[in-house]
């Protein structure tokens, strides 16, 4: 017979699991949803073959797999969050049954219970700015000097040039970053992503995570929109509401 | 969905701008591998794993030196437009094909001494 094991997306707080429609869980197993005492525990029931440990040390190693399982991950936390205060589990959190997730809940019930306090009634936001840091090589006009001593004042030029924008590009990613924080509960700074990830063009100047009352919601937005007119060319991106990723930690 | 238009926000292609679905995602895969891997609750389960050894740094390797076939396969092939990049690609796959038959000479000839001690 097959071990399964019980996969953990999420623990959450006033989830009723009707509210959860109908999203899938791994391999689209059924969502569970389990109380135990005032938190509910979003899982599914996963076989051991694909996610017992020696199967995850080789599947994580597979980008179309990990693609697909955080996928996944993120479709059920983005359900739960949507309907209850959520704490997103880190990917492939896993216990052997039931009881094991319940004794697991008794363990951390009041770090979660914390967590879930520092995020109840928001959502994460994330906003990226960008910048072309690139030189604009061969784009002078006019005739070209080509003696050695203009070469190298072209190339001296070049690098102060490149070293104006690069400063310039973090004055505004911190201007961004500061204006947006004033209206959020909690913000962090993400490293900048990598564009064969991300698909994006240019430099990415600002990855930030903004932990918004859903109240605040719509100041937060116009305060996007009103800096996106006013720096233009910073392709200023705001996605969201996310479930608080970034912001449900245990201390 | 009561979400305003806001496709004046995103001023460069970033996937699907802001407000298209009902359920607003984060649908790229930096966005949704940053989260799930780097950020959210951390309790050990029965289950053991450590994330660390995959962290986006580690995918990120993998997906230049081993995978950028794979990558190609998956879409995720946006860099071949890129004028700034597409040099830089085009270095990739031909570092990529050589890096891969190095591995496969260092795999055949493991048995053998002729790279010794100078891997950790």
């Amino acid at each position: 017979m097959a071990e399964r094991g019980q996969y953990l997306f999420a623990v959450a707080r006033g989830l009723d699991a009707q509210q959860l429609g109908d999203v899938p869980g791994l391999r689209d197993a059924t969502i569970q949803v389990l109380e135990h005492r005032d938190l509910q525990a979003v899982t599914c029931s996963v076989d051991l073959a694909e996610f017992g440990e020696e199967a995850l040390r080789r599947n994580l190693e597979s980008l179309p797999w990990l693609e697909e399982v955080a996928r996944a991950h993120d479709d059920v936390v983005q359900a739960t969050a949507l309907v209850a205060t959520t704490a997103p589990m880190r990917l492939v959190t896993i216990c052997s049954d039931e009881a094991s997730v319940r004794a697991r809940l008794d363990e951390w019930y009041d770090g979660l219970q914390t967590a879930l306090d520092r995020v109840e009634g928001c959502h994460e936001w994330s906003v990226k700015a960008f910048a072309d840091l690139a030189p604009d090589d061969g784009a002078e006009s006019g005739p070209r000097d080509t003696s050695g001593a203009a070469y190298l004042a072209r190339k001296r030029a070049r690098a102060n040039d490149k070293q104006a924008a690069a400063d310039h590009a973090a004055q505004l990613a911190d201007t961004v970053h500061h204006e947006l924080g004033t209206r959020a509960r909690a913000v962090r700074r993400l490293a900048p992503q990598d564009p064969r990830l991300a698909d994006f063009q240019g430099t990415m100047i600002l990855n930030g995570a903004y932990l918004v009352d859903d109240d605040s919601r719509d100041s937060f937005r116009s305060a996007a929109e009103d800096l996106a007119r006013r720096y233009p060319d910073a392709g200023i991106d705001v996605r969201g509401p996310w479930p608080p990723y970034s912001f449900a930690t245990l201390d | 969905m009561s979400e305003s238009p806001n496709a004046g926000i995103t001023s460069r292609p970033y996937s699907a701008p802001l407000g298209q679905s009902d359920r607003p995602h984060p649908s790229n895969l930096a966005d949704i591998l940053e989260r799930v891997l780097d950020k959210g609750i951390v309790i050990a389960g029965d289950i053991r794993v450590n994330l660390l050894d995959i962290e986006l740094l580690t995918i990120r390797i993998r997906l230049l030196v081993v995978s950028v076939d794979k990558a190609q396969e998956m879409g995720i092939d946006w860099w071949r437009n890129d004028p700034m990049l597409s040099t830089t690609a085009q270095g990739l796959v031909e570092e990529n094909r050589q890096l891969r038959e190095r591995l496969e000479e260092l795999e055949e000839g493991s048995g053998s001494s002729s790279e010794e001690g100078s891997s950790g």
